[in-house]
């Protein structure tokens, strides 16, 4: 990483805070160590132990994001709230846009909406390339649906096509490799990772919108559709940023913790998952959530095409 | 025949991908925020130069094939095939001209080379990272140029054009980099 690339880094994460700052988002630090975290099955973790001399040593672990903090902080605190922070996932290898240890930032709005959260995140890129000029981000944003991505790039709606057998038929009329085993999170994984997503527009900051309720995640659900309020923006074609209009229904936060805690029994690592957590939404505002991989954001602003080229000190086993 | 986690492939790895044998040019980790690993890899088909992206878990099994390297004489071209003679076994095999898009330039007659089977298939001919070629079309230098860095083409023993220093002359030899097609120096022979 050179010197220069340093030093805009460090320009970069100072605008983005001023942004947050001037529009009186509380800055916090939560903790990197967790006794428990959200079950996400696809996640592997980092574990590690406390020790005490007289008493049981502790399992902790490190932080996949700071979600697992930051809607403890929220049921507590109605306030809007954003956090930098050091994430951890491991098994993740490394290459050309992953490092096990990365910089995110999670920003949760009071009363927002995704869609409102996307605005904000918009805004957000704007004011990154009215203060930096060096900035390479693309004027322009777009919004495009998971449904109309599908029926552009796959040649199909998702909708028409989204039992798990039409995905298999889908799937093996467009020459992708698909097994019997598959469910339905990975049959449409094969189709979107490769004839969806490499051919999303990549001249723009896109806004991939309304992700399949499938894919189980803490976004809510919109009523009578397949559909989440959910999206991801790519940057250059590059997936750095996740949004949720937060779910707040105690119920359903507590079944997605029992059928998360279920498939993470398949995860080389487990870790300890807090059976009460769904209590915090007893009392949860209206909010939506955003995070965005600093690395790969930066990458976008600089230019720089690996991830390697922003961070210092990379962790790279075989690239 | 062995079978490899998707996960663990490598580039320059041979694998069969829908009954046909490929090297891996590319692969590269993708993992959807919440979603589990998967891999991209560029595949290209050594035999006709055809190239294929595909997507794979990365806990898939694919078939990994095992090659062999052997020494080869090449022998002629009739423009079509290029062919080639093993030189522990005096077997004579033709490769199609299309998978030799690149090597082709520096396939020298009764020259060896390393030359990567499976089976009866050929997947490649290796040629060294630095060849030493006979120049054999240029054009003297322009009178009076003497712009230090000024350059111009020439033509080697096997038709590439290669751009040079304007002080390289007919019948001089040259130091190729075979993988960029670049100058690198004039050798004294």
């Amino acid at each position: 990483m050179k010197i220069e690339t340093i030093k805009q880094r460090k320009e970069i994460l100072q605008t983005i805070r001023n942004f947050y700052d001037t529009l009186e988002y509380l800055e916090v630090e939560t903790p990197l160590i967790s006794p428990t975290l959200i079950p996400e099955s696809n996640i592997e973790i980092f574990e590690t132990t406390h020790i005490h001399p007289f008493k049981a040593d502790k399992k902790g672990y490190l932080i996949p994001s700071p979600e697992v903090w930051l809607k403890q902080f929220i049921s507590q605190n109605h306030i809007n709230v954003y956090e930098i922070s050091k994430c951890f996932r491991n098994s993740e290898q490394s290459g050309k846009h992953h490092n096990p240890e990365f910089s995110m930032i999670e920003y949760y709005t009071m009363g927002f909406s995704h869609l409102d959260t996307l605005n904000l995140t918009i805004q957000l890129l704007e004011y990154i390339n009215s203060k930096l000029p060096y900035s390479k981000l693309s004027k322009k944003s777009e919004i495009l649906s998971m449904n109309q991505a599908f029926i552009n790039y796959a040649g199909f709606s998702l909708e028409d096509n989204y039992t798990i057998d039409k995905l298999h038929k889908r799937a093996v009329e467009l020459g992708i490799s698909i097994s019997d085993d598959d469910d339905w999170e990975t049959a449409f994984n094969r189709i979107f990772l490769d004839k969806v997503e490499p051919n999303l527009p990549n001249n723009v900051n896109l806004f991939l919108t309304d992700f399949p309720s499938n894919i189980k995640t803490l976004a809510k659900k919109i009523p009578n559709t397949p559909w989440a309020e959910r999206w991801e923006l790519y940057i250059n074609g590059i997936e750095c940023g996740n949004c949720y209009s937060e779910e707040r229904d105690p119920q359903v936060v507590k079944d997605f913790f029992n059928e998360e805690s279920e498939m993470k029994e398949k995860s080389r690592i487990q870790h300890k998952v807090d059976s009460n957590y769904y209590t915090i939404f007893k009392d949860f505002p209206k909010c939506s959530g955003g995070a965005i991989g600093l690395d790969r954001l930066i990458m976008g602003i600089l230019g720089i095409d690996e991830i390697e080229g922003v961070i210092l000190f990379p962790y790279r086993d075989n690239i | 025949m062995g079978q490899i986690k998707a996960g663990a492939i490598e580039k320059g790895m041979f694998i069969l991908e829908k009954e046909t044998p490929y090297l891996v040019t590319e692969r590269e980790f993708v993992n959807p925020g919440k979603g589990s690993s998967f891999v991209r890899l560029k595949l290209k088909d050594q035999r006709n130069g055809a190239s294929l992206k595909v997507t794979h878990k990365s806990q898939d099994n694919i078939d990994e094939i095992d090659v062999e390297e052997q020494s080869c004489q090449y022998l002629y071209t009739d423009g079509e095939n290029f062919v080639f003679m093993n030189n522990e076994t005096y077997e004579q095999f033709e490769v199609p001209a299309d998978g030799l898009e690149d090597e082709k330039w520096f396939l020298i007659e009764g020259d060896a080379y390393r030359v990567v089977r499976w089976g009866e298939e050929t997947l490649g001919v290796k040629v060294p990272p630095k060849m030493d070629m006979e120049v054999t079309e240029a054009e003297d230098g322009v009178k009076g140029d003497t712009v230090q860095g000024a350059s111009k083409y020439v033509k080697v023993a096997t038709g590439l054009t290669v751009k040079v220093p304007i002080f390289i002359k007919q019948g001089e030899f040259i130091r190729i980099n075979t993988d960029t097609k670049e100058y690198q120096e004039r050798i004294n022979k």
